[in-house]
């Protein structure tokens, strides 16, 4: 496919700014039995977040004494891209950004509060439209609140990079593609702690400095989206009522 | 003074260094660590994840029986155990049991002491941070429950709950998941007997809540505690039943709840 | 101490005192003996499907998905399409469930469900052939979020909203053309599924989570039209031929109640 012109007259191609971001709904508490849980429906993903946990750590001979274990699953379903029908099972992909997800959150969770447990925290991408990762992990860091799991601090993430020369936040559909560079990022929101960075295209030093203060104000916006969102599951009577 | 607010993780809830639980303290001050409510300056998580201590009241399943003891499924990471040496109640694995929290440790293991076996009910579990809304401030909600249903219920800290008895089992159910709903609203024990009443209960008792704002007492009684006694064999007669209820409502004064 | 050993312990607990309820004339919940509990269906939930809709009866969630792709036939079957369900529990939707490949239970679903729809002949998979080599695969995938019992029906229930949800697209030179569509699948009935559970000698119909601890055995029963589609017992108990056949009539009649869902 050819190379879309990204940026015209300073609108992406969706008809944003370079510093919108796209509309981003988030749910606490949609589901019955997973102790924690949440929606995230950003621009074209849709992501569902379940935790469990503390509970008991399997396999046992891998329990720490000291602290609960963090497991994070990070899964695309089939059916999640408008192409093509995926293989469903963890793939290379799948596993790094599982990976890179769960060390976000150990500097937060206060796992030394739960000796030889387990926490875990799976992710369903149903829907994908750029971003999935950030969706994810925004996703997660909701359900682990909605499940009471003490953290430090609330985690937040935004994709932010440069397409057709010009620095931008919140990658969207063909831009994470085509665009010259793509940071994903996560921060907490006390302490703004960098808890996840990745990076690849071509970036100058200034560049890379632009990204980093975008996606800390980034961030702050879906702070307040993701409060929001747990707050309001207090108000509402049900839970466990989901609409996607 | 009333203000209230919902705070999440993170957020800033006194500018001091408070030692209080699901909390994080962090350059001398204290911020939430779980969702909570800010009311009248004081921290009431509304989302936790429950943590064993000693005292505390547990309802659980046995799950395995050894030589040692009897390990208790309580809805955590780990099992609780009973130990043989402690009791002279034989248990077998699928008894319903509600005992007290001996001693906890910190890899997690939880003694249970003077267990008592539960007769068939319906067992059912509610998040832990609103455990202490279905006991009351003095059993307050408890009684309002066990009157206005006819049931007997014993809740345990760990989030199990046993409903059972000759009363309306459905009503009782329902209810406790309209406390569970409405548990940050205030005004509930009110709420809950007219609740009862709506459905089919009858509420004899009046809710006895304290008025607003007051501590609830701190007396210490000097009264031996009930459930140390030593276990009873197995529990099936109405009035053997009533005794236990007395007697977990007394301790249950004692292992007082915070303020809501 | 394992979730299927608690299950195991925990399904003895409530066995007995479902019984006592059941004598009575009650279940856990307030239903009459024949009720569906509350049922919702979100048609169109995933967009980046062809077809998709989630589903969900008395708490228990499952999302179906349909996609298309162009795939080689099966060696028998050169002149026809493919139709292939697969099903997913994911680990969130209750505390026993692990990752990992499908087990066997999420194996069977799969395969009730599509047998109930396969069986009605409700795809006309002869009009998915291309050209010679290729034709039209549907992928049907049944995506469980929520178990709160009843995952038959349930699953069911989703997946007939999404094959009557889906577009087939449009086919140019032997290619998808993605975006492009030349209509739905003209489906000529609606397959579902209603399952029972033998607590004792009761049969009690949408079992709820809690009910599915107390049970002996179960019945799924596909029906279309007054007809039945498919048949699956599970589980260790037996039943009598008269119990299949009263099973059956109630199955026609609370089926058709869920078809307005629909």
């Amino acid at each position: 496919m050819e190379k879309p012109e990204l940026i015209k007259d300073g609108k992406r191609l969706d008809g944003r700014t370079p510093k919108d971001i796209r509309p981003l709904r988030i749910e606490a508490g949609v589901l019955n039995e997973a102790e924690g849980s949440a929606l995230v429906e950003w621009g074209g993903n849709k992501v569902l977040a379940g935790v469990y946990g503390p509970r008991e750590c399997i396999p046992r001979h891998l329990s720490d004494p000291y602290k609960a274990r963090l497991k994070v699953r990070y899964t695309m379903a089939p059916f999640c891209s408008p192409g093509e029908h995926s293989r469903s099972g963890p793939n290379r992909r799948s596993i790094e950004i599982s990976k890179v997800i769960r060390e976000a959150f150990e500097p937060v969770v206060m796992t030394h509060l739960f000796p030889r447990s387990q926490i875990e925290v799976y992710i369903e991408v149903l829907q994908a439209e750029g971003g999935t990762r950030v969706a994810s992990l925004t996703a997660a860091a909701v359900a682990l609140a909605d499940a009471g799991i003490p953290m430090k601090d609330m985690v937040s993430a935004i994709a932010v990079g440069k397409l057709d020369g010009q620095v931008v936040v919140d990658l969207g559909k063909d831009e994470d593609n085509y665009g010259e560079s793509d940071v994903p990022m996560a921060i907490t929101h006390r302490g703004k702690e960098i808890v996840l960075l990745q990076m690849d295209g071509l970036l100058s030093r200034e560049e890379l400095a632009q990204n980093l203060d975008d996606a800390i104000e980034g961030c702050e916006k879906v702070y307040e989206i993701q409060a929001d969102a747990l707050r309001k599951t207090y108000e509402k009577e049900e839970r466990g009522k989901l609409k996607l | 003074m009333n203000i209230e607010r919902i705070v999440v993780p993170g957020e800033l809830i006194w500018e001091q260094e408070m030692r209080v639980p699901n909390t994080a303290v962090v350059d001398g001050k204290t911020y939430a660590a779980v969702v909570g409510m800010v009311r009248d300056d004081k921290f009431i998580p509304l989302e936790l994840v429950y943590k064993a201590k000693a005292g505390d009241n547990v309802v659980g399943v046995v799950t395995d029986v050894r030589h040692a003891g009897y390990s208790v499924d309580l809805g955590l990471a780990h099992d609780g155990f009973i130990s043989s040496k402690f009791t002279r109640v034989s248990f077998k694995q699928g008894d319903l049991i509600f005992g007290k929290i001996k001693f906890t440790d910190e890899v997690g293991s939880v003694d249970i002491t003077d267990a008592k076996r539960l007769p068939t009910g319906k067992l059912v579990s509610v998040p832990a941070s609103k455990v202490p809304r279905i006991i009351g401030k003095r059993s307050s909600m408890l009684n309002v429950l066990r009157d206005g249903s006819g049931c007997s219920i014993f809740v345990g800290n760990n989030g199990y709950i046993w409903v059972g008895g000759k009363g309306n089992v459905q009503l009782a159910l329902k209810t406790i998941d309209f406390i569970v709903k409405k548990a940050h609203t205030q005004g509930l024990t009110d709420a809950v007997a007219q609740y009862l009443n709506e459905n089919g209960g009858a509420v004899t008792v009046p809710p006895k809540d304290a008025p607003e704002g007051a501590m609830p007492p701190k007396e210490e009684t000097k009264e031996a505690n009930p459930l140390m006694q030593p276990a009873a064999e197995k529990v099936e007669s109405g009035q053997e039943q009533a005794e236990i209820v007395e007697k977990t409502e007394k301790t249950e004064e004692k292992l007082d709840i915070e303020e809501m | 101490m394992g979730e299927e050993t608690k299950t195991k312990i925990l399904r003895e607990v409530r066995k007995d005192f479902l019984q006592e309820l059941l004598k009575k004339g009650k279940r856990f919940d307030e239903r009459n003996m024949n009720d569906w509990r509350p049922v919702e269906v979100q048609k169109g939930a995933i967009k980046s499907a062809e077809g998709s809709a989630l589903a969900e009866i008395g708490g228990t969630k499952v999302v179906a998905a349909v996609k298309f792709g162009i795939m080689t036939p099966f060696p028998d079957r050169p002149n026809e399409g493919v139709f292939m369900t697969g099903a997913e529990f994911v680990p969130f939707a209750s505390p026993g469930f692990e990752t990992g490949p499908p087990g066997e239970d999420a194996i069977e679903f799969a395969r009730v469900v599509d047998r109930g729809i396969r069986s009605a002949e409700v795809i006309d998979v002869s009009k998915f052939f291309i050209e010679e080599g290729k034709v039209l695969g549907l992928f049907l995938d049944l995506w469980v979020l929520d178990y709160c019992g009843n995952l038959m029906d349930t699953g069911s229930l989703a997946a007939c909203a999404a094959l009557l949800d889906a577009k087939v697209p449009k086919i140019e030179d032997g290619n998808i053309v993605r975006g492009e569509y030349v209509g739905g699948l003209d489906m000529k009935y609606k397959p579902l599924t209603t399952s029972f559970i033998k607590v004792g000698n009761h049969f009690l119909m949408d079992p709820s989570r809690d009910e599915e601890y107390a049970k002996d055995m179960t019945l799924t029963i596909g029906s279309v039209e007054g007809k039945v589609a498919s048949i699956q017992k599970s589980g260790d108990a037996g039943l009598s031929k008269d119990n299949v056949l009263e099973l059956v009539d109630v199955a026609f009649e609370k089926s058709d109640e869920l078809r307005k869902y629909l």
